[in-house]
């Protein structure tokens, strides 16, 4: 291939490229900027890189193509209406392109968030060898703050939040009888922007000066007075929080006006309530952590005033317009597994889900009461005392919602015939681990016990219990679920038991004890701690070791399967929901023809009960009886207006 | 593999039922507004804070804001607002004219208010970095500005297919979405303005 030609084709070597460009030009216009207001030395390495940290990756997003279609609009030329031209994978290089095709994208979201995953967790397993005993053992203290907040970083806004959109964004278009996204090109924008968001926090340990090292809470004013590693975050947030914000408000749209015909509001999946709940609060909360990061990048690259005191600046400011984001975060972080251990329970129990419109109600519930709470994590903060206690009593109250939760997958266990594998493993894991991470949450929200433990090992065990236990048993539970249908595969169902036990005890054995070392005292945070608390550290350190190998199997077990795996047929589950009543992978346009829906997702054990009817594709007039026919042929609009549950 | 039968017989996805009398791109437009509002509620707290939970002295000590010449900005960019409602009535009406007449003025409305605001800013007499107040100014006015600068974008693509005879009265999206943005960016200054300049 000539050079030039690398240039007209889009695709990762234009993306190097005009990643390259991006710095190139940035460096340029800070020189000029820099010229033309006579600052002194024209060309300050630190000033370059924070823009090219802006510019550099729409440069990137450009050149591998993301915007093609786009610009191909902008110029005035003749729109073609999504095409479908790049539908569908077929080799394992096309998941290095641009791909409009929701399934791909789904599989890119989860792989790369995965990917993204074993840094993180090579970084904790960093942390824990550091902490294996008192004292320096091998990093000095700043370098240990980089490893946990990176760790963090990486785990919440490049793992646990995009590995939920992807999962969702393979299994809801087909839940819903959609054959894609409803913006297939912004679909595939979403997920572009998250490599950039991870490889920049990544590459962070590289600027001069460390890594960015102030948590993944990034506190200002130190935010804004640390050295240039910290911007690598306060920008890739950015990246991560635009990409979650157009996926969010990808799914609004493909939920409310792309169903099957007869799929009313109170016959979705849980799945896809609990994603119409997230897709909510990313579009109202996320926004807020933008605008908390710009607000840093104004007073550390600006020289601006947001968080100086002395120029009437409040810096606490920074703290509850970041939690007002970061409450509902964790709430972003957890309504996408209760829709999956909804699934799972429902299927793997042979029995309806327990109070199918209580668990839809709960979700917005939660959806709500989340955006009342954010101060309980300010408690000690030094902000007006009063506001402390309306807190406390809201995150009490969202409490109920969450136990209405698991009291209805309890309900919807009792006296089921439990089918006991993989998934429904990691599901029952998941119920007994957040049950008690929840329990924890409710005593945090105490505010005697939070200023007593506040900064703490107990906070530590309290949110690792909430989104280790919590998400992450609900992420692996959803990736054995729907392994067999993304693939076409059957992973080792042994391998996943030995998986999920591993995991099991050495994650019990791993934060259980922090929150007894956090309540005698124990300070998070903190590369040294007394002699007293050396035994259970080493004990925790040890466990942990276990936990990091343990992730290994699962990894083995998913390319072992997909390379090799034994055939799954369409529907291994004998699940109801639409995804499974097509091929595995499914076809490339999901479905020949729009199935109908007509009855609810989850009427396992109900005799002769339905969910959706397919039309044998291409003679829809044949084979139907006439009022199902009369209903599919109504107008757009008119089955949603017609059912009862109009945006409720 | 599954895939290879799919080239085979390459046609187009079945068309999607459409469950919903709300337009896909309306509704998508929609949702980008309220999470702009959003971003704008962060910076109305940033505001809030310092102004009204500090106590800080508005605006700082010394400073003075052109209450004046921000209200005649006002009222170009609120007529843009009715330029572009014309553009789209008669895009609707198939009428060329309106709309390349309405999509124009709308455009070079929005360029003078953004020309005011910049020339605003080299006259006012202080800077970000001077104080808070200074930070908190020019954060929701550039806010604002960055949005102004976004719309036109959108308006100058809408303008360049208007005059290359795209849009019918039966295909009008194109002035109809970014149109809707242009007035949630009128909105928004009419409340930028009223909390920072007059009140
Ligand atoms: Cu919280």
């Amino acid at each position: 291939m000539t050079h030039s030609s690398v240039m007209r084709v889009p695709g990762l070597v234009r993306g190097a490229w005009a990643t390259l460009l991006g710095i190139a030009v940035s460096a340029a216009l800070t020189v000029a900027i820099r010229a033309a207001y006579g600052y002194d030395p024209l060309f300050d390495g630190e000033a370059i890189t924070i823009v090219s940290l802006v510019t550099a990756p729409l440069f990137f997003l450009v050149g591998i193509g993301a915007f093609s279609e786009w610009f191909y609009w902008a110029g005035g030329k003749p729109t073609r209406p999504e095409d479908h031209s790049s539908h569908g994978a077929h080799s394992w290089k096309d998941y290095f392109k641009v791909n409009t095709d929701h399934k791909v994208i789904g599989i890119q979201y989860v792989v790369t968030s995965f990917f993204f995953m074993l840094v993180g967790g090579l970084l904790a397993m960093m942390v824990r060898a550091e902490l294996a005993a008192p004292g320096s053992q091998f990093v000095d203290s700043n370098a240990y703050n980089g490893l946990f907040s990176v760790h963090a970083s990486l785990m919440i806004f490049l793992f646990i939040i995009p590995v939920f959109a992807g999962l969702a964004n393979y299994v809801l278009p087909l839940m819903i009888g959609a054959p894609d996204m409803a913006f297939p090109r912004l679909n595939a924008l979403s997920f572009w922007m998250l490599p950039v968001a991870g490889t920049m926090m990544t590459l962070s340990f590289f600027a001069p000066g460390g890594s960015f090292a102030t948590g993944w809470t990034a506190y200002a004013p130190l935010s804004t007075e640390v050295p240039l590693g910290q911007m690598f975050f306060t920008v890739g947030v950015q990246f991560a929080g635009a990409s979650s914000i157009a996926t969010a408000l990808n799914f609004l749209v493909t939920i409310i006006t792309m169903r099957a015909p007869g799929m009313s509001f109170w016959r979705m999946p849980l799945l896809v309530w609990a994603n119409f709940s997230t897709s909510l609060l990313v579009v109202i909360a996320t926004p807020f952590i933008a605008a908390s990061q710009f607000f840093v990048l104004l007073d550390y690259g600006l020289g601006f005033n947001f968080f100086v005191p002395e120029d009437s600046g409040d810096v606490l400011m920074y703290q509850h317009v970041f939690w007002f984001y970061s409450h509902p975060a964790v709430y972003i972080m957890m309504l996408p597994g209760f829709g999956i251990v909804s699934e799972i329970l429902a299927v793997k129990a042979r029995k309806p889900v327990f109070g199918y419109r209580m668990m839809a109600f709960s979700l917005l519930a939660i959806v709500l009461l989340g955006f009342t709470v954010w101060a309980h994590h300010m408690f000690v903060s030094g902000m007006q005392s009063w506001i402390r206690v309306p807190m406390m009593v809201t995150t009490a109250i969202i409490a109920v919602p969450t136990g209405i939760k698991i009291f209805s997958w309890l309900a919807t266990l009792w006296r089921g015939v439990l089918n006991v594998d993989t998934p429904m493993l990691w599901a029952l894991g998941f119920l007994t681990m957040f049950t008690l991470g929840g329990i924890s949450g409710v005593m945090l929200a105490m505010i005697p016990l939070t200023i007593h433990v506040s900064d703490t090992y107990f906070i530590v065990a309290h949110i690792h219990y909430v989104l280790f236990g919590g998400s992450l048993f609900t992420i692996f539970a959803g990736v054995y679920y729907w392994f067999p249908k993304m693939t076409g595969r059957m992973f080792d169902q042994t391998l996943g038991k030995v998986h999920f036990w591993l995991t099991f005890v050495a994650f019990n054995a791993t934060f259980a004890p922090m929150h007894l070392i956090g309540v005698q005292g124990m300070p998070r945070r903190v590369a040294d701690y007394p002699e007293q608390f050396a035994t259970w550290n080493l004990v925790i350190s040890l466990a942990s070791f276990v936990l990091g190998l343990s992730t290994l199997i699962f990894v083995y077990n998913m390319v072992a399967s997909w390379r090799g795996g034994p055939r799954a047929g369409s529907n291994p589950w004998r699940a109801l929901t639409l995804e499974w009543q097509v091929s595995s992978p499914p076809p490339i346009f999901n479905f020949d023809a729009v199935p109908t829906v007509v009855g609810g997702p989850y009427e396992y054990g109900v005799p002769g009960a339905v969910h959706g009817v397919f039309k044998p594709a291409g003679h829809p007039a044949e084979a139907e009886p006439a009022p199902q026919e009369g209903r599919a042929r109504q107008p757009a609009g008119a089955v949603a207006a017609g059912s009862t549950d109009r945006e409720q | 593999m599954a895939s290879a039968a799919a080239v085979e017989h390459h046609h187009g996805p079945p068309p999607a039922n459409r469950s919903s009398r709300v337009e896909p791109q309306l509704l998508g437009m929609l949702l980008f507004i309220i999470s702009e509002i959003m971003v704008f509620g962060a910076f109305f707290t940033a505001y809030f804070f310092i102004r009204v939970v500090n106590g800080a002295e508005w605006p700082a000590q010394g400073t003075e804001l052109p209450k004046l010449i921000a209200g005649v900005n006002t009222a170009i960019l609120l007529s843009s607002s009715v330029t572009v409602h014309w553009a789209l009535e008669s895009a609707k009406k198939g009428n060329r004219f309106g709309l390349q007449a309405g999509i124009t003025t709308t455009l070079l409305l929005g360029a003078t208010f953004l020309f005011i605001q910049v020339n605003e800013y080299v006259h006012i007499g202080f800077a970000p970095q001077d104080h808070a107040q200074g930070s908190i100014f020019y954060g929701l006015t550039g806010l604002h500005g960055a949005h102004v600068f976004i719309g036109l974008t959108l308006l100058a693509f809408t303008t360049l297919r208007a005059f290359r005879g795209h849009f019918t009265p039966e295909e009008h999206r194109g002035v109809e979405v970014p149109g809707i943005y242009w007035h949630f960016v009128d909105v928004m200054w009419v409340i930028v303005y009223t909390t920072i300049y007059i009140i």
